[in-house]
């Protein structure tokens, strides 16, 4: 088994969930949350590493070793500090694959085009209504 | 690794830690036991021995410390190394002059415990001499460095220095450290004896350009 | 000129009117709607109440026309993402932000922000560039007196110089208030470890100065 060593910020809904399944599977997990309650949501599935602090400070980044990182997944609940600590693991710290959530449609374009995979809740589900309607009239 | 198969127990209350470790390890070549306790791992010590043990220095009931100071005086041909908490690197150079012989710092990447353990178990012979040597402090303080704890690795680098003053690497450590610590002029100072002792020094020799130029930003000394 | 000011505070309301004296076209965008209607009234500007990392407002502000942006919100993230958005989407070729990280200075240049202003540090240089190298300067008496705050520079040779707070041997009622060390200022705890050329300052008593400074700084004082 190939492990990766995956740093994720945000331990909310999608960030646990993330967290928690990679876990399951096997990876090596870090994740990071300013709000220590919300490591609550992990379940015994997980068997990975927690920090708490704002993954806003390049401190908190080194302290997860973001420099050794296979993937970064930046998902917390605010789009710019996704955008920002998605920008700043790719290219202060080399993150090799790197993923920001962002929940306004209007930034996705921009920031792909410098070079930040971004995943964008909104787009992803009209995507699958919209497919799904096409099947139905099919 | 050197032997067939080599036995690694790895100690800590934490389900996390052994998980991770043990699921790090699984394509090495190595048989892994785990222990939630100081207790349990005196207990399967008893039953059986092992090359290697990862040791937790924070536990609840009998710590880390306990078991290495149990484990030094009553199993000297096992090798041990110390996983620590970020910013408790202090407690990890004590251990190591108690006779562990190398620590990992929390959280830690499966490449990291790959390549510690391999390294470990490669090692010909353990030298537990109550003085440590020039490469020892060396690596202590590059290792204080990364974990920023900078008067430690002052101190480590001193004793280096203390033992081979006419080496070059200890300087060039020392003005890492100063220059880590916002003192260019000081940092300066030491990475040029660094070059008057050792000209051919390229560390010693690219540290001083980058810390010469006032443009430079963003670039941590190389150790 | 056209430039773009970004945010809420004092120094937004400060800096565009000293630019409107100038005669630059001057644009702000806040989030705030009171500071919004503050504004349109205090200023010949004009304002876009709306979210400044939002392109859909940085283009009703005239992004396409502006020469400058300058961010001066309250988090480095959302200075950062209204630079990079004003750059990249509408082209504007300098972009200012405020950062309260100072570690974030070198970040946010190399992610194409024109100049990152960090308080803290200028704060810090200034305060350095007062004091010089003095080892102690009293700061202030209050209460008539009765309780200094000095603040004493770790000089070479210092005995507090590698201690932890807590093993000092400080006299009772007396304390180190703040850790002055670079740009950083911290309140330290028992754990917080002194280095040569930390600045602190202290806060003490009449009849435990003296012994404070000795337990800091050493004989002779």
């Amino acid at each position: 088994m190939s492990q990766h060593y995956i740093v994720i910020t945000g331990c909310g809904r999608l960030g646990s969930m993330l967290a928690n399944r990679l876990s399951r599977d096997g990876e090596s997990v870090v994740i990071i949350d300013r709000d220590e309650s919300t490591f609550d949501n992990l379940t015994s599935e997980f068997s990975g590493f927690t920090i708490h602090g704002d993954a806003t400070e390049l401190e908190v980044l080194r302290q997860a070793k973001t420099e050794r990182a296979d993937y970064f997944l930046a998902v917390t609940s605010n789009d710019n500090v996704n955008l920002m600590i998605a920008q700043v693991a790719k290219l202060i710290f080399g993150v090799p694959l790197v993923l920001a959530r962002v929940f306004d449609p209007a930034r996705e374009d921009i920031y792909a085009q410098l070079g930040i995979n971004v995943v964008c809740p909104a787009r992803l589900s009209a995507d699958i209504f919209l497919q799904t309607l096409k099947a139905a009239e099919d | 690794m050197t032997d067939p198969k080599s036995k690694i127990i790895v100690v800590d209350d934490e389900r996390n830690i052994r998980l991770t470790i043990s699921y790090a390890l699984e394509d090495a070549n190595c048989e892994i036991d785990t222990a939630v306790n100081g207790e349990e791992a005196l207990q399967k010590l008893r039953e059986q021995s092992y090359a290697l043990m990862l040791l937790d220095l924070r536990m609840p009931g009998m710590d880390g410390i306990d078991v290495l100071r149990y484990v030094a005086d009553q199993y000297p041909d096992m090798r041990v190394v110390i996983i620590t908490a970020h910013g408790t690197v202090q407690n990890a150079v004590e251990a190591m002059k108690l006779g562990a012989i190398e620590f990992i710092q929390k959280p830690f990447t499966p490449q990291e415990i790959r390549d510690v353990v391999a390294n470990v178990l490669a090692r010909e012979s353990i030298e537990r001499k109550p003085g440590l040597d020039y490469e020892t402090h060396l690596e202590l303080a590059k290792r204080l460095i990364s974990a920023r704890d900078l008067y430690a690795a002052m101190k480590e680098t001193q004793a280096a220095i203390a033992i081979a003053p006419s080496r070059a690497e200890a300087f060039n450590l020392l003005g890492a450290i100063h220059e880590l610590n916002g003192e260019p002029s000081q940092a300066k100072k030491h990475y040029r004896v660094a070059l008057d002792l050792d000209p051919t020094f390229a560390l010693a020799r690219d540290n001083l350009a980058r810390v010469s130029d006032r443009n430079r930003r963003f670039e941590r000394p190389r150790l | 000129m056209r430039v773009i000011i970004i945010g809420a505070g004092k120094t937004v309301y400060y800096l565009a009117r000293r630019f409107v004296a100038k005669g630059y076209r001057i644009t702000i965008i806040t989030r705030d709607a009171a500071k919004a209607q503050q504004f349109s009234r205090k200023l010949s500007a004009t304002i876009v109440q709306g979210n400044g990392s939002d392109p859909q407002f940085l283009e009703e502000a005239g992004a396409r026309r502006a020469s400058i942006v300058v961010a001066l919100q309250s988090t480095d993230q959302d200075n950062l993402i209204s630079c990079q958005l004003a750059k990249e989407m509408f082209g504007v070729p300098r972009t200012v932000a405020l950062i309260h990280d100072p570690e974030n200075a070198e970040v946010f240049k190399k992610l194409g922000v024109t100049v990152a202003i960090s308080v803290a540090q200028m704060l810090g240089q200034v305060i350095e560039e007062q004091v010089g190298y003095e080892e102690i300067i009293n700061l202030a008496a209050i209460e008539q007196g009765r309780v200094n705050i000095t603040e004493v520079v770790l000089m070479p040779g210092a005995p507090a110089i590698g201690c932890a707070l807590r093993e000092l041997k400080l006299p009772q009622n007396a304390l180190i208030g703040a850790v002055i060390r670079q740009d950083d200022v911290t309140v330290p705890s028992g754990e917080t470890r002194l280095f040569e050329s930390d600045r602190l300052l202290l806060i003490t008593q009449p009849h435990n100065h003296g012994a404070t400074l000795r337990a800091i700084i050493g004989e002779g004082h």
